[in-house]
């Protein structure tokens, strides 16, 4: 059992359905070269193509679990990839599942979501909104012309979110084919969301007192929310 | 010269938005400099100099990212990271130019956390650029609060009067004591004749770095509604063009 269960269903549903109606590419982080890491501030002048950006639908998925459900290295993209897009944006929607063995969810969260916004590369600039779990990326000119595809930054996110001790495999699912298609993730990553802001209050406040809770809905429906309350509140009552 | 931040100060109405606005004049000509450009006085005027209208501001941004922490949102890494996202919308965009006007604040309040992050994001934000120009609120009060924070020259714009030259110098004082090692100069504007710049030079301490001449072309794109980007190299564009580039700015 783990906190994301449920959402990690949905995407792999997602996924599974995509794949059937064959519009899925799959790389591997392993055989994919590295792109040079750097913080890059990216103009509109020097942008190619923006994906997520706040006209269109972006959405931000970080899901770890304790399960095998999750296939090391493996890096899906439903939908065009920035090189092969006409367009100027793109809806989009990223999602980092990680395995490993998390004992303490919220320092688990912490250094996986620091690796996240730690992957910066070169010629690709990122923008978050965790609160609204958006995103708003750029993609300079000469980044594309240099080769640049999501393929890179996929790897780069396998990479650096292996780095965190507890985690022992990460798989990356993008999406860029439509607006449905990325709101199809929405409903799990405002729960997911919803389900690490409630575990954060948990952990920050350690007040537990859950008929004035606004989480008590999300602790209700996720066993492992529960299990994480007796923790803290044993740890409380020492 | 490169991350370099320029803050034009001065007593108000002396010249320091029509300097600013030539130095964005002049910077998007450098194109591949990528220059941002601060209104920080809620009075506004640069953006009208330069015909650019914000669809938000820094002081929004402030209000969002209070809505924020009122929604309980205290994780610092994630509130960092929106702040961010936030400030990039509110950057409004010409070429190699970005604009960030700070906007009339309102709701002051006591979000001390909220505002170590603004001036954290800004400082980090304007680190990103090549060159950071800030056209300041008349007087020392943001010399004063720091509001700038890390700035690298203070560039004091005055008018020929006593007057002027004495709020330059204070400034010019305050800044000393708030940041280290920085840079100041005097830029004399509105010179009707040249004599009076030596009389300046003999009576203040501060490093007169040039001087703009009284100009009609200004004060006709002023009179009509001109954006500063279309001026022409009349005499005022000239003298401020070399000026910054005594300084390093261009
Ligand atoms: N060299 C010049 N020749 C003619 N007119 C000038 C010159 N410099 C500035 N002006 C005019 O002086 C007026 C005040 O200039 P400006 O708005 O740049 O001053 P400011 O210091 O930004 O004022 P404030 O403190 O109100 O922000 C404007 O109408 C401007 O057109
Ligand atoms: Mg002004």
């Amino acid at each position: 059992m783990g906190l994301f269960d449920e959402q990690l269903t949905e995407v792999k549903r997602f996924l599974s359905e995509a794949r059937r109606a064959g519009g899925v590419r799959e790389f591997r982080a392993f055989s994919t070269p590295a792109w040079p890491a750097e913080s890059s501030l990216v103009l509109e002048e020097d942008t190619a193509i923006e994906l997520g950006n706040p006209q269109t639908v972006s959405l931000s998925l970080l899901l770890w679990t304790g399960g095998h459900a999750v296939e090391d290295g493996l890096i899906s993209l439903v939908g065009p990839d920035v090189g092969e897009s006409g367009e100027l944006s793109l809806p989009f929607a990223q999602v980092l599942m990680v395995r490993g063995s998390f004992e303490d969810e919220y320092e688990s969260y912490q250094a996986l979501r620091d690796a996240v916004y730690d992957t910066r590369l070169s010629g690709f600039m990122v923008r978050t909104r965790p609160s609204k779990h958006s995103l708003w990326c750029r993609v300079a000119r000469e980044a594309l012309e240099q080769g640049f595809s999501l393929r890179y930054l996929g790897a780069a996110f396998v990479k650096r979110l292996k780095e965190v001790p507890s985690a022992s495999g990460v798989e990356v699912l993008f999406v860029t084919s439509s607006l449905d298609d990325v709101e199809r993730l929405s409903g799990a990553a405002a729960e997911a969301r919803r389900i690490i802001e409630a575990m954060m209050k948990m952990y920050e406040e350690k007040s537990f007192d859950c008929e004035t809770c606004e989480y008590r809905d999300v602790c209700d429906g996720v066993m492992e929310l529960k299990k994480i309350r007796e923790k803290l509140a044993g740890e409380k009552a020492v | 010269m490169r991350d370099m931040i320029l803050a034009v100060c001065g007593k108000g109405g002396v010249g320091k938005t029509t300097v600013t606005a030539v130095a964005a004049r002049e910077l998007c000509r450098l194109k591949s400099t990528k220059a941002l450009v601060v209104d920080a006085d809620p009075g506004g005027g640069l953006e009208m100099a330069l015909s650019i209208k914000p669809n938000k501001t820094l002081n929004d941004v402030r209000k969002e990212l209070i809505e924020e922490v009122k929604e309980g949102k205290r994780d610092e890494r994630d509130l960092a990271v929106s702040l961010d996202y936030l400030l990039a919308e509110a950057l409004t965009e010409v070429g190699n130019l970005a604009f960030l006007s700070i906007g009339r604040p309102e709701d002051e309040g006591c979000y001390c956390k909220v505002n170590v992050l603004l001036k954290d994001a800004i400082a980090g934000l304007a680190g990103r650029f090549d060159v950071t120009v800030i056209d300041a609120e008349a007087g020392i009060e943001q010399v004063n609060r720091r509001v700038m924070g890390e700035v690298d020259y203070v560039l004091l714009v005055s008018d020929t009067s006593t007057k002027g030259i004495r709020v330059g110098e204070t400034i010019k004082q305050v800044a000393d004591r708030m940041v280290k090692g920085e840079g100041a100069g005097l830029l004399i504007n509105r010179v009707l004749d040249e004599r009076a710049v030596d009389l300046i030079k003999a009576s203040t301490f501060l490093e007169v770095i040039g001087w703009i001449p009284e100009d009609d072309t200004i004060r006709r794109f002023d009179e009509e509604d001109k954006s500063f980007f279309d001026l022409p190299d009349c005499p005022a564009v000239v003298s401020i063009r070399n000026a910054f580039e005594k300084v390093g700015l261009v």
